[in-house]
């Protein structure tokens, strides 16, 4: 019994980091219908720039997390203006070879930018061992559940009321007809890549934070694809939910079947997902129109 | 003056090969690259020999991607399961070289029919995305199937012997290279140009007009992924003999990546592309080498320690190039040369 409560709150503390990268991708895939295959990577250097915020500016909580949201924004603005808004209107496929060509350049210039070699994350805290009843967790795990719904939430109501958030809705159901309604699908496009490399940007530094920081990081965005394809490709809550549900499988998977299963737990998921029910548990069902 | 096709039956706009000067270059073309392998020193032969392995798998991925049109992101996966189907049955159970070629192919074709029932329902991303987790679970089974595949330690594999023809030599190896390639590449244009080939384009241009037009779609995707896999498994167990040991480790998940960048660089869904793209993506790293080499010192240190990723780098920047300024590839710049060519001063 303990085992398994053990190995569910793990579960859902890497579960969360899923979510978040998770939800990163169905941002961009909800407000410009692309795939964004270079998530892994932007994630990847967020927590590489707060590395380096952290060794040489000052290791305060506040200063690392205020630097890396910045840096993560910077980042998600960048790659939109100089290498997706020149593909804008080209076929999907063009496209996401780009944002695939964009991932091996971003993995590569980590190790000329940084070095190869792991390095711990920092900031005074997140470390400790707090127990429940007789379960050891980390406050960083805590941290990273807490941090996911908080988003989750906060992100509802983005959506749901703010201006932006109705205008990013309207170009994903129609950019035509939002266009002609006024609203700039550039700008739009632009608030998306910031935005989903700052949610999966904090993923990514939590992750350091609990773990190690190494190049073999851009791989959480592998592992998270088959949280957004069970929640939905165009679900952004949907997402983060799926994370949580890819997490508990896998550390299941891992802790009663075998470690060669944890590996491969999500990705014979998105096998199963996508031959039952493609678009996911909350994503909406094309229908296609000849 | 040339002035235009004069073509009158259905057989001549099919034809292979249309004009006797094409004829002629083709045949000098192929006695070059016989007797290449006996005038290249070791360094440039392996270069021969590694273009050559990837244009029998670049054509492979081509049948399922240029023709199809059906995105694999998962390719390696069958590049790994040829090379250890070979490894396993010639190294392993000491069967002939020829059962393991014919065990290269078909073992993958029957692992694309686990992969390829999805794509009857998936289209476009989806697929994409469910042959990057088949590769991932490939890996992952041939690291836990330690009775049969020694896991994480790897096969080593001889270079064959077949019909009393020792391939063990450099030279010797490269023919055969050199004569699967070409029996590829005659395989793929004969389909491209045979009814299957034409229900390949139509459901890459168009599925549900290809549905109304009376193509089976089942069948034929399947078909496009069985043919695919079968001539990227052939090219995994010539890049294992070639590497002379066959582990996870040597196909990474790159070499999926490299392959569409081939396909993308040369122009997508014409075997002509794939020939054009494997070679420039293949002598890419080494031309840069020689281009930093002029400028001497810290570049072409930087070069020697970063190798590996200034590789993955020029991957990178050289797939979004051409998607950017030629998306229809080197086929596409040849043809707008050869058109301004032969209409000049005209411009069309």
């Amino acid at each position: 019994m303990q085992y398994l409560l053990q190995l569910l709150i793990s579960g859902l503390a890497i579960g969360a980091i899923y979510g978040l990268i998770a939800m990163g991708f169905a941002v961009i895939y909800k407000s410009t219908g692309l795939v964004n295959f270079a998530q892994g990577e932007m994630t990847m250097i967020t927590a590489y720039i707060a590395w380096t915020i952290s060794t040489t500016v000052s290791g305060n909580v506040v200063v690392v997390s205020l630097g890396a949201i910045l840096g993560a924004i910077l980042l998600g603005l960048v790659i939109e203006r100089v290498v997706m808004r020149p593909m804008l209107g080209e076929p999907v496929f063009a496209t996401v070879m780009v944002t695939i060509g964009l991932a091996v350049i971003l993995r590569s210039a980590i190790n000329f930018i940084w070095d190869a070699y792991p390095h711990s994350l920092d900031v005074g805290m997140g470390r400790e061992i707090v127990r429940v009843g007789n379960i050891g967790v980390r406050t960083g795990q805590i941290a990273v559940i807490v941090t996911l719904l908080a988003l989750l939430a906060a992100i509802w109501a983005f959506f749901r009321y703010s201006k932006i958030g109705v205008a990013m809705r309207a170009v994903a159901a129609d950019d035509r007809t939002a266009l002609l309604m006024g609203i700039s699908a550039t700008r739009v496009h632009a608030l998306a890549w910031a935005a989903s490399s700052v949610i999966a940007g904090i993923g990514g530094v939590f992750f350091a934070l609990s773990y190690d920081l190494s190049p073999a990081m851009f791989q959480l965005g592998l592992k998270a694809f088959p949280a957004t394809i069970l929640g939905g490709l165009d679900a952004v809550l949907g997402s983060g939910l799926g994370g949580l549900l890819i997490g508990i499988t896998e550390n299941l998977a891992g802790g009663y079947i075998g470690s060669g299963m944890k590996e491969v737990a999500g990705f014979a998921m998105i096998i199963v997902v996508l031959m039952i029910r493609p678009f996911g548990i909350f994503g909406q069902r094309d229908i296609e129109r000849v | 003056m040339r002035t235009g096709d004069y073509k009158q039956t259905y057989g001549e706009l099919v034809a292979l090969i249309d004009s006797p000067p094409v004829w002629l270059w083709s045949a000098v073309l192929l006695l070059a690259l016989i007797v290449a392998p006996y005038a290249l020193n070791a360094y440039a032969l392996s270069f021969l020999t590694i273009i050559l392995i990837t244009v029998t798998g670049a054509l492979g991925l081509n049948i399922l991607t240029g023709y199809t049109g059906l995105i694999s992101l998962g390719h390696v996966g069958f590049l790994v399961t040829g090379a250890y189907a070979y490894a396993v049955l010639v190294s392993k159970y000491h069967m002939h070289p020829l059962v393991g070629f014919l065990g290269a192919g078909v073992v993958p074709a029957f692992a694309s029919l686990i992969v390829g029932a999805p794509s009857l329902r998936l289209k476009g991303l989806y697929l994409a995305i469910t042959t990057l987790a088949f590769s991932f679970i490939i890996n992952t089974v041939i690291l836990e199937a330690r009775w049969l595949t020694n896991g994480a330690r790897g096969i080593s594999v001889q270079r064959p012997e077949i019909l009393g023809i020792s391939f063990d030599g450099d030279a010797a190896f490269t023919h055969l290279c050199l004569g699967i390639a070409i029996l590829t590449l005659f395989a793929t244009l004969n389909i491209r140009r045979s009814r299957v080939g034409r229900a390949f384009v139509a459901i890459r241009d168009n599925d549900t007009a290809a549905r109304v037009m009376g193509i089976n779609l089942h069948a034929y995707k399947l078909f496009a992924f069985v043919t695919s896999a079968f001539i990227t498994g052939i090219s995994g167990a010539l890049y294992g003999i070639y590497l002379s040991f066959v582990s996870v480790e040597g196909f990474p998940f790159l070499l999926s990546i490299e392959a569409l960048a081939i396909l993308i660089v040369g122009g997508l869904g014409s075997a002509l592309g794939a020939v054009l793209g494997a070679i420039l993506i293949v002598l890419l790293p080494e031309a840069t080498r020689l281009v930093f080499s002029l400028f001497s010192g810290q570049l072409d240190a930087t070069f020697t320690t970063g190798a590996q990723e200034l590789k993955s780098m020029l991957y990178g920047l050289v797939i979004i190039l051409f998607l950017r300024f030629q998306p229809r590839g080197l086929v596409g710049a040849w043809h707008d040369v050869r058109r301004t060519w032969v209409h000049w001063p005209l411009r069309y």
